[in-house]
């Protein structure tokens, strides 16, 4: 077959060997690459979490209570006697094997630095495994109701905690007074309108919002006295969330349900606010993780249990909160001895330190988190909005269509701006000439936008070109007008690919330092930013800074630790993005 | 049917909704008030614990990155005093500091690891910021090289000029004959940093500063450089030293009096020259005005003996007190005037 010589029925053979060679050569490229990302997250990981210290027995402890229950949860979800077979002779081979090479290496080549062969099989074998089962057993319907179960708790909590950050720098007072005049009064009519279909008030909806939010803004000067934070929270964020849903559950399984839905998490909320504000607890924070998690929950419950399938899943947060707990009183008891993780709760909820035990990151994660939900609102808009004008407004043809090419060639060439330029451009623009201040969060946010705006444009316009002109034309021949085809048609086709250019430039953002650096973000901050106009740190500033401490604590340790809480918050928010655009994309 | 039906269930939700808001609302009106003024209700806690303490407002620090971890340390205790002062402190430069930020009135401390420049003060004067100048602390610039070679122990001030000047020896034997034929690398701090001016000023003085070498802020960049190569060099302030003495090799330096090793003692006594120096933070006069401002430079200065912290903790020597008292002074001399 590899042969290049002709053959006789005049249908050419060519050879083969060039192709496999391409084959594997792209084999090799994507391995190496993997490879070499892999090994350096191991390293981080196994510093942030002092692995390196971790007692075999320790491991053990927890691999017993915790990883082995999970891993059977998800072979009972996926239910076939050859998954299960083919896991364990994963687990009990990659156990003989990473030990044989891990000592083969060790005594034969050169000893391996700061891994030790259980740490070694944990990452090669144990998270991949883990990984892949969570994958095919989310495939099973027990196994998606659990893991489903999971996501909601885990996704109201982190949504909980955003909105508490950011009600750091935003002044909630001035939302509690636009919730109460404009977006309630908005929302009700637009309700009643729905119900009653009187066209007035409809229209009148989104003119007593506007009226009703500027009212808001005047009246915040004048108005000294507010009910409290909890109030506040309940009253704006709680009890919507709560309605929504009662909504939801009622119209799937009765009035019954909608009502236990819908009041139950609120209730828990009120309590646990009140009495997490009695013992010096953030009482408003509490109260909006727990009224978003538990709504979130209970209609994901009520879902479930109508369906009445797999509801064997429900058993899986059990499995988890009970597997560390029962690991703890194992350790416990038996004295192993535990590694001391420098990704702690004190890590997250502390100030820097001059002492590694002590430091925390606290203000540089709020700091971040409110940064880029501003570049993320704020490059959005524009970057979209840039989009659907070169693509659906603009002329393609004559003078318009020629500037409109070269404006294109602009964006794209400014892509490849490095960051410090776009650094030096927000410290003129925006510190100097607006007087934004010098690394606020306002000056920061705008210039992170600036960067990666033409990114989000590229995408956003590339997404848009996707959509076939036969929905465009369709949509113009059952007498739509422009906007009406780019609303209805063209951005819910795009949508999907839109949002993933954001999501990549978003990333981008978050990590970048070079243009904080430029416009005077501040290294370190001791306490959590409290308005738009106060200094800020950034995750990067900090662990920057913090790579360059002279402690070697420092540079193995709490840089490790930030590293890690850097790439958990990024996954997080590209987890969201990516379950909106996976919505969309089955919406539409 | 059905659509009257569900009319049915929204009002009574309707209802209940009103009736829970009606709950709500009776529940603010019965004392969970608050006034805007009092800030952050979630925070409100974290007042009780400071007393009497009525100092707020915010202190933004630049300036050199030898003079960072000090700064922070102090910041850090006092902010943890003061939780209504937030304090930023970022690693810029002695001289990014000074042309970026402190000299265009946008910070109210800058950190300098050698005293303010002519150019400084004149641009500072441009811009109408005044300022006085606090010592620090002392710091023992230390010239490092690989731990394991034992070819040398210390060098004098003439044979390191060679190395560093403009024109630089190439090879190590250029530079004393017993030292190996081999190319001499160079790791040491960028021309923003004021360490690299104190290097000139006191070591090459006219003959100027190579630019054949690796320039950078970060003290682990050059450590990682020096430990990576047995024929490297390089020149940075004590505490990276201090804090990791088996990662590399100080070298002793003879200014004429036979060798002497850079120490927390050697640097104290004075012994150790010509590159133990001052460091230096910059209060602007304006800044001095405002009270937390001012509590927080005597702090400052208050803290410039404290061993465990400047030297324990960062690894700089502690001012002594005679300096103190004279800083202290002259702090005090400088917020009466701004005050009144």
């Amino acid at each position: 077959m590899a042969t290049d010589t002709p053959s006789e029925a005049g249908f050419g053979e060519v050879s083969r060997v060039r192709g496999i060679v391409f084959e594997y050569l792209s084999l090799g490229a994507s391995v190496a690459g993997l490879l070499a990302l892999g090994i350096l997250l191991v390293y981080v990981a196994v510093d942030a979490f002092d692995l390196a210290n971790a007692s075999p027995e320790w491991l053990l402890t927890y691999f017993l209570t915790l990883v082995v229950p999970y891993l059977g949860f998800c072979l009972y979800s996926v239910g076939d006697p050859t998954v299960t077979r083919r896991a364990v002779a994963a687990l009990g081979g990659g156990l003989v094997a990473v030990a044989g090479l891990f000592v083969g290496i060790e005594t034969f080549v050169s000893p391996i630095p700061r891994l030790n062969w259980p740490v070694a099989y944990l990452f090669v074998v144990v998270i991949p495994l883990t990984a892949y089962l969570t994958y095919v057993g989310n495939q099973g319907r027990v196994g998606a109701v659990g893991l489903g179960l999971i996501g909601r708790a885990v996704g109201g909590a982190a949504v909980g905690l955003a909105v508490g950050t950011l009600f750091l720098v935003f002044d909630q007072f001035v939302w509690f007074l636009a919730y109460t005049f404009g977006v309630f009064p908005a929302v009700a009519l637009y309700v009643y309108a729905r119900r009653s279909p009187s066209s007035r008030a409809a229209t009148a909806a989104p003119v007593v919002g506007v009226v009703g939010i500027l009212l808001a803004v005047f009246a915040r000067e004048t108005i000294s006295t507010y009910p409290s934070d909890l109030l506040i929270f309940l009253w704006t964020i709680a009890i919507p969330v709560a309605v929504v849903g009662e909504r939801l559950v009622t119209a799937r399984g009765g009035r019954t349900a909608g009502l236990l839905a819908g009041g139950v998490p609120l209730a828990l909320a009120v309590a646990g606010g009140f009495l997490a504000g009695t013992v010096g607890l953030p009482g408003p924070d509490i109260l909006v993780v727990v009224a978003l998690v538990g709504t979130a929950v209970a209609v994901y419950l009520q879902r479930v249990i109508e369906d009445g399938e797999g509801l064997a899943g429900l058993a899986l947060p059990v499995l988890l909160v009970a597997g560390p707990l029962v690991g703890a009183l194992v350790v416990g008891a038996w004295g192993v001895p535990a590694p001391d993780p420098w990704l702690d709760v004190g890590f997250l909820t502390e100030a820097p330190s001059r002492n590694a035990v002590e430091a925390g990151l606290y203000p540089a994660i709020v700091g971040s988190v409110i940064i880029i939900a501003i570049v993320a609102v704020l490059s959005f808009a524009l970057g979209v909005g840039t989009a659907v004008f070169l693509e659906e407004y603009t002329a393609e043809t004559g003078l318009v269509g020629t500037l409109t090419r070269i404006l294109q060639i602009n964006i794209a060439n400014l892509a490849a701006i490095p960051s410090v330029v776009y650094g030096l451009l927000g410290l003129g623009l925006f510190a100097n000439l607006l007087g934004l201040g010098f690394g606020t969060a306002l000056t920061v946010s705008l210039t992170l936008s600036l960067l990666i705006l033409p990114i989000t444009i590229v995408s956003a316009q590339e997404a848009i070109r996707s959509v076939p002109d036969e929905f465009r034309r369709g949509s113009d021949a059952m007498g739509a007008t422009r906007w009406q085809t780019t609303k209805n048609v063209v951005l819910p086709e795009a949508m999907p690919g839109i949002l993933t250019g954001t999501i990549l430039a978003l990333g981008r953002a978050i990590g970048e330092t070079a243009p904080l650096i430029m416009v005077g973000a501040a290294t370190t901050v001791f306490s959590a930013p409290n308005s738009l106009f106060s200094k800020f740190s950034a995750m990067p500033m900090q662990i920057y800074a913090w790579a360059d401490f002279p402690q070697p604590e420092f540079r193995y340790g709490v840089v490790a630790a930030g590293v890690m809480t850097l790439l958990v918050v990024l996954i997080g928010m590209n987890g969201t993005a990516i379950l909106l655009r996976n919505r969309a994309e089955r919406g539409s | 049917m059905a659509s009257s039906h569900d009319a049915d269930t929204t009002g009574i939700t309707r209802r209940k909704s009103l009736a829970a808001l009606a709950g709500a609302g009776a529940l603010g009106l019965a004392g969970c008030a608050q006034s805007s003024d009092g800030g952050d209700g979630s925070n409100a806690s974290d007042g009780s614990d400071g007393g009497s303490d009525s100092l707020s407002g915010s202190i933004n620090i630049a300036g050199s990155s030898t003079v960072f971890p000090l700064m922070s340390a102090v910041a850090e205790d006092f902010a943890a005093d003061h939780p209504d002062v937030s304090i930023d402190v970022s690693s810029t430069g002695s001289g990014g500091g000074f042309s970026n930020f402190f000299c265009v009135g946008e910070t109210d401390f800058n950190n300098a690891s050698r005293p303010i420049k002519e150019e400084e003060k004149q641009l500072c004067e441009e811009n109408d910021v005044e300022w006085i100048e606090l010592i620090a602390a002392t710091d023992a610039l230390t010239v490092v090289v690989n731990p394991n070679v034992d070819w040398i122990d210390s060098l004098t001030v003439d044979e390191l000029s060679q190395i560093w000047q403009e024109d630089p020896a190439r090879t190590w034997d250029e530079v004393r004959d017993e030292f190996p034929n081999e190319e001499i690398e160079r790791y040491g701090a960028a021309d923003t940093s004021g360490t690299y001016d104190y290097f000139i000023e006191n070591i090459m003085g006219e003959a100027g500063h190579t630019d054949d070498y690796q320039a950078t802020e970060q003290d682990n960049t050059i450590a990682q450089g020096v430990t990576g190569s047995e024929y490297a060099i390089g020149y940075f302030g004590f505490a990276y030293y201090f804090q990791n003495p088996d990662q590399l090799k100080a070298l002793a330096i003879d200014n004429g009096n036979g060798p002497v090793e850079p120490s927390l003692e050697t640097a104290a006594s004075g012994k150790y020259q010509p590159l133990s120096r001052s460091l230096y933070t910059y209060p602007s006069m304006s800044s001095l005005g405002e009270e937390h401002v001012a509590e927080f430079a005597r702090y400052f200065v208050s803290q410039t003996t404290n061993e465990d912290l400047v030297a324990g903790d960062v690894g700089y020597v502690p001012a002594t007190e005679e300096t103190q008292e004279s800083q202290m002074q002259k702090l005090e001399d400088a917020i009466e005037e701004t005050q009144g």
